[in-house]
């Protein structure tokens, strides 16, 4: 194949109650900061029925054009029948990139999309580059290969390229671009596509949908996430405690936290304490505050572990928050290594003074 | 059934991780099953109560790290190191596609190898009735089927129905044929529709692997599978709850996609991939006593080990050679710059200016920026003059929510 010949980065947007969401608003940035690197333009892809005005929208929050399909058999999502659109339209149009959001409606359909057209998907992204790169297997030097930045599963990120495929296929992961301002005086072409479906693609049917209502925790857009350990079963003595004092510290900082600076406060555990399953805790400490590789990757402002000793599974998913403050009685504890504030004490003792320092100020 | 899970061998600690150039070097590392992976297993035992047939463990990998994960599956009731523990019987075969031209697959390749192995899995089963089926047409002599159907039978190829030396089992179509009950033609009949069942297969797979953490290659897995098969195998990612329609012919499942929560009526064949919220259902007694007749011999305690060639797999599209991404070389994400230990760390107790010291050139610093790096000498000069603190929990709190505006008086 031709490289050259494929351009422009297409993001595929989705849309809640009409309107797109936040993380299509930070795909449309994702692109735009590839597409200004390579001096190509920021398409919107877009899949439904009665679309009404999120194609504008689109080219408002940053988009050069929006490619999209308006058809009733559109209407809810399908993998097999978006597919098969999404693979035409890229035969047709050869896009540079290909974007999606790394969530669950974006790991259902983008592998499918990508092995279609064989080509190849960088998954879970925090941050996109443009470079060259030197393959030694062709001792080719590929010009402008997107490099797709995502975290390795140790303590590190890594960059996957897919130089000799087009489109390269990413998904980027939610809360790492910044929307784009809406700006009414923007321009951009808007194209219809005009697919006709496919009896065999229909052949899964959808019986019911619901729209569950939204978790209660949200980790990922915490501002501060006081998150608990397996440490909070002792105190600096080794004597045991109640997780119950350890859990009703956090809450009460968080509650302070958030009455105080109006902060968006969770939170958190890591895998060892919500796996104990602990009667104390039930219900309360679930599998939902897991923060970590098999949980939830955060990276909030403030990021307070309470008796966590930092195992390399639990610090993959919160490396990445900007002020890590560790608390722990081990001198020892891995966490220390990534904390920006280390507080080798006990935290029965650190975190009433917390409290109250707080309170004074 | 061919209830068929897809099972990984991911790094038992992700730390002293052994990468040579970006790509895993998983033989220099103990591999444990993928924690994930406990979900489709447990969604295989389901459909073994409630369909019958037999579950196959299908995995890819260097062989000396995954045959001991794939034996510790046959007794997964049993503590083990490398496979975490499940109230289940285990699986009854185990599948193992290993060839050096497979190393370095990412998720295409990946898919690639395994929809290929499965693809091979279903024709060894339908190769097998084949034989049978010709020995009949040509009309060999009742004791030669039974002959062969027993040695097919013993390599765990053909389901009680067919063949059986179970006690409880008297009237399998080749029993019944031998003992003259039925004919050669409605043996045949049965026979070539058992052979049109193996196409009815499930695939299940955890959402995603514990190291990669993608999830792609479910999906790309069932896609691969449709070009080779020329029929669409759809699948449905992050399955919560799932059972067998009444007819058996599709499953209908439960997926969130995010806070869209859909039920969806699946056709068989199909894949799923399990969410870690999956919970599987028990199939009632009753049930699970009529679909014996769809179980096999039992467990093969022999794993298949498979080679790039035997699954008819062009060796270009297999593994590094395969994969359109390549790894580049990671970058380590380790300690911050700035660490500061509360009660410990000496720190400016103001901002201060770039200053000389003993004709090098210092600063500046920022209120609270700790002294290490500068010489022990000027440290404490810096301290005899009062510029410098021991950095305390007030200080912290200063730092991180000294700039944030107070919207409320806390009680």
């Amino acid at each position: 194949m031709s490289l050259e010949q494929y351009r422009d980065v297409w993001v595929y947007l989705t849309r809640e109650d009409g309107k797109l969401t936040r993380p299509s608003l930070e795909l449309i940035a994702a692109g735009r900061k590839v597409a200004d690197k390579i001096g190509q333009r920021v398409v919107a892809v877009m899949l439904g029925y009665q679309l009404g005005d999120a194609p504008n929208e689109a080219i408002a929050r940053g988009a050069d054009a929006v490619i999209y399909a308006d058809e009733p058999w559109l209407k809810n999502y399908l993998c097999l029948p978006y597919t098969r659109v999404l693979v035409e339209m890229c035969r047709q149009y050869k896009p540079y990139a290909f974007l999606f959001i790394a969530d669950e409606l974006g790991r259902d359909l983008s592998p499918r999309v990508a092995y279609r057209l064989k080509t190849g998907l960088a998954t879970d992204n925090i941050d996109l580059e443009v470079e060259d790169y030197y393959f030694g297997k062709d001792n080719t030097t590929y010009k402008n290969v997107l490099a797709q930045i995502r975290p390795d599963f140790a303590t590190r990120v890594a960059k996957i390229y897919t130089p000799r495929h087009r489109p390269q296929i990413a998904s980027i992961r939610p809360g790492n671009f910044e929307p784009l301002p809406h700006d009414e005086s923007r321009q951009g072409e808007l194209i219809r596509f005009q697919p006709s479906p496919v009896e065999d693609d229909f052949k899964v049917e959808i019986i019911e949908e619901k729209t569950l209502p939204k978790s209660a925790v949200d980790l990922e857009n915490a501002k501060v996430i006081i998150s608990l350990g397996l440490g909070i079963l002792k105190d600096g003595e080794g004597r045991p405690r109640n997780p119950r004092e350890g859990l009703k510290l956090a809450e009460e900082l968080a509650e302070l936290l958030r009455e105080r600076y109006g902060l968006k406060v969770e939170i958190g555990a890591t895998r060892a304490l919500i796996y104990a399953e602990l009667k104390e805790l039930e219900g309360i400490i679930t599998k939902e505050r897991q923060v970590g590789q098999t949980g939830k990757t955060v990276a909030p402002d403030i990021y307070i572990a309470l008796g966590i000793s930092g195992a390399v599974q639990h610090r993959v998913g919160m490396i990445r928050s900007k002020n890590i403050v560790a608390i722990n009685t081990d001198p020892n504890a891995p966490i220390f290594n990534i904390a920006h504030y280390v507080i080798n004490d006990d935290l029965y003792k650190v975190v009433p003074q917390l409290i109250s320092h707080l309170r004074g100020q | 059934m061919l209830i068929i899970a897809m099972l990984k061998g991911v790094p038992a600690k992700t730390t002293g991780v052994i990468t040579v150039s970006g790509v895993l070097r998983r033989e220099e590392m103990e591999l444990v099953m993928n924690p994930h992976d406990t979900r489709a297993l447990e969604a295989a035992y389901y459909l073994k109560r409630r369909v019958g047939g037999k579950v196959i463990g299908l995995s890819m990998g260097p062989e000396p790290k995954l045959v001991p994960i794939m034996n510790d599956l046959y007794e997964p009731s049993q503590e083990s190191r490398l496979v975490p523990r499940m109230p289940i019987y285990g699986v009854d075969e185990n599948v193992l596609l290993s060839d050096r031209r497979m190393a370095g697959a990412d998720t295409l390749a990946t898919a690639y190898a395994l929809a290929k192995g499965i693809h091979r899995i279903i024709q060894l089963h339908q190769e097998a009735l084949d034989g049978l089926i010709e020995l009949v047409r040509n009309n060999a002599p009742p004791a030669e089927v039974e002959g062969k159907a027993r040695e097919l039978y013993n390599e765990n190829m053909l389901p009680n129905k067919v063949y059986s030396t179970l006690p409880t089992v008297k009237e399998s179509y080749v029993k019944l044929f031998v003992e003259g009950r039925i004919d050669r033609e409605e043996l045949l009949e049965k026979l070539e529709e058992a052979r049109r069942d193996l196409i009815n297969f499930i695939i299940l797979a955890g959402m995603k692997t514990s190291d990669g953490e993608t999830g792609n290659t479910g999906p790309q897995t069932a896609e691969g599978l449709s070009e080779f098969l020329g029929i669409t195998i759809p699948h449905a990612a992050f399955v919560v709850d799932f059972e067998v329609s009444p007819e058996e012919n599709s499953v209908i499942a439960e997926r969130k996609l995010g806070n869209l929560l859909q039920k969806l009526r699946i056709p068989i064949p199909c894949l799923l991939t399990l969410h870690t919220e999956y919970t599987p259902r028990v199939p009632p007694a009753s049930v699970q006593k009529r679909v014996r007749l769809n179980n096999y011999r039992g467990q093969l305690r022999k794993i298949r080990i498979w080679d790039a060639t035997y699954i008819g797999a062009d060796p270009e599209k297999l593994g590094f050679a395969g994969s359109p991404t390549i790894v580049g070389p990671g970058m380590e994400i380790g300690r911050p710059p700035v660490q500061k230990v509360v009660g410990k760390t000496l720190v400016f107790k103001q901002d201060m200016d770039r200053f000389e010291w003993n004709g090098k050139r210092y600063g500046p610093f920022k209120k609270y920026d700790p002294v290490g790096g500068l010489p022990e000498e000027l440290v404490r000069e810096l301290e005899s003059k009062g510029l410098l603190e021991v950095f305390t929990l007030k200080h912290m709190i200063e730092e991180l929510f000294g700039g944030l505006q107070v919207v409320a008086r806390a009680v």
